[in-house]
């Protein structure tokens, strides 16, 4: 039998944590379709694409965790890991949690920033960003520019919405959430950084509680 | 005192609300009058929602035009709150 057949548990952790994620947000997609139908709300539009992104995102990681596991599982010569996998998973993560990042905050501040050139703008910053990681291979270069992008759009969006009356407790949970994906990818590139198998279960578990409890106040308003 | 300016949401739910009030059928001049709109403004209202299928325009046997909801224009008003409560609590 080969070595590949044991998996470490964090595995089976992680396919749970992305599974649940991922039906969350599609949750989220689909519980929105009857708002947006009747709106065409550009926020609502964005805010559904940005869930939709982010589920996407989750298995691209996924498959990238799944491909650097094999990597440092195979003790055999002849089981080398798939030379396409990891890169081109790593490109997909990169490009779908940029746009994910980028459409989550840019429906919060599209009134402000009225621009047809957005989803052009939107895709050329996640395609660079996915060029860095397919070339660098490391989600630790797809956290790093991700990171300035989110520090950039929340500086923006605190400017946009100084003095407002209408402040939101939503935007702190959007942010828990762009966040608690950043700490995923850090607990990724963790093939050096290492985290304990309790640690990831925690941060998993407040990234799952912020998840729910966002799905938790869509439900409250659409039955 | 300051008037306050209408979302874009809340001038369809009036819109729609105005032809519901009239057992859901009246005349275009009555309605541009009640709904408080400039010519221009109301032209454009109307013609997205007839293209987004909350009203139509039909015709009685003597030729005269009348604006009627549809079900989708019923199910934006019972829905507004909300659609509206929605947009607002998540900042959109």
């Amino acid at each position: 039998m080969s070595p590949d057949f044991f998996l470490p548990p964090d595995f089976g952790i992680e396919v749970l944590y992305t599974v649940l994620i991922m039906i969350f947000t599609f949750l989220v997609f689909y519980k929105t379709r009857e708002i947006y139908e009747l709106t065409k709300h550009k926020g609502v539009q964005f805010f559904r694409y940005a869930f939709i992104l982010l589920g996407l995102a989750y298995a691209s990681r996924l498959f990238l965790y799944g491909s650097l596991l094999k990597s440092s599982l195979s003790f055999e010569p002849f089981s080398r890991p798939s030379p396409f996998l990891a890169p081109v998973s790593s490109l997909l993560l990169a490009y779908f949690s940029t746009l994910a990042i980028l459409y989550l905050l840019y429906s919060t501040i599209w009134r402000e920033y009225k621009t047809e050139h957005f989803l052009t703008i939107a895709n050329s910053v996640a395609l660079l960003i996915s060029i860095i990681a397919f070339i660098s291979r490391s989600p630790l270069a797809v956290l790093l520019s991700q990171v300035v992008l989110l520090v950039a759009l929340v500086v923006m969006n605190i400017r946009n919405h100084k003095g407002d009356k209408k402040k939101t407790p939503m935007y702190a949970l959007y942010f828990l959430i762009a966040l608690f994906w950043l700490v995923s990818l850090l607990v990724m590139s963790g093939m050096r950084i290492q985290f304990s198998l309790w640690l990831k279960l925690v941060l998993e578990a407040i990234s799952l509680s912020a998840m729910v409890v966002l799905y938790y106040k869509i439900s409250r308003w659409v039955r | 005192m300051a008037i306050r300016r209408r979302e874009r949401l809340e001038v369809i739910y009036d819109f729609l609300s105005i032809v519901q009030e009239n057992q859901g059928s009246i005349k275009k001049t009555p309605l541009l009058r009640k709904t408080n709109l400039s010519s221009q403004s109301f032209l454009e209202y109307f013609d997205e929602l007839i293209a987004k299928g909350f009203i139509r325009e039909q015709e009685d046997n003597k030729r005269n035009k009348f604006i009627t909801l549809t079900d989708k224009g019923y199910r934006y008003i019972s829905k507004f709150k909300q659609l509206a409560g929605f947009i607002n609590e998540f900042g959109l």
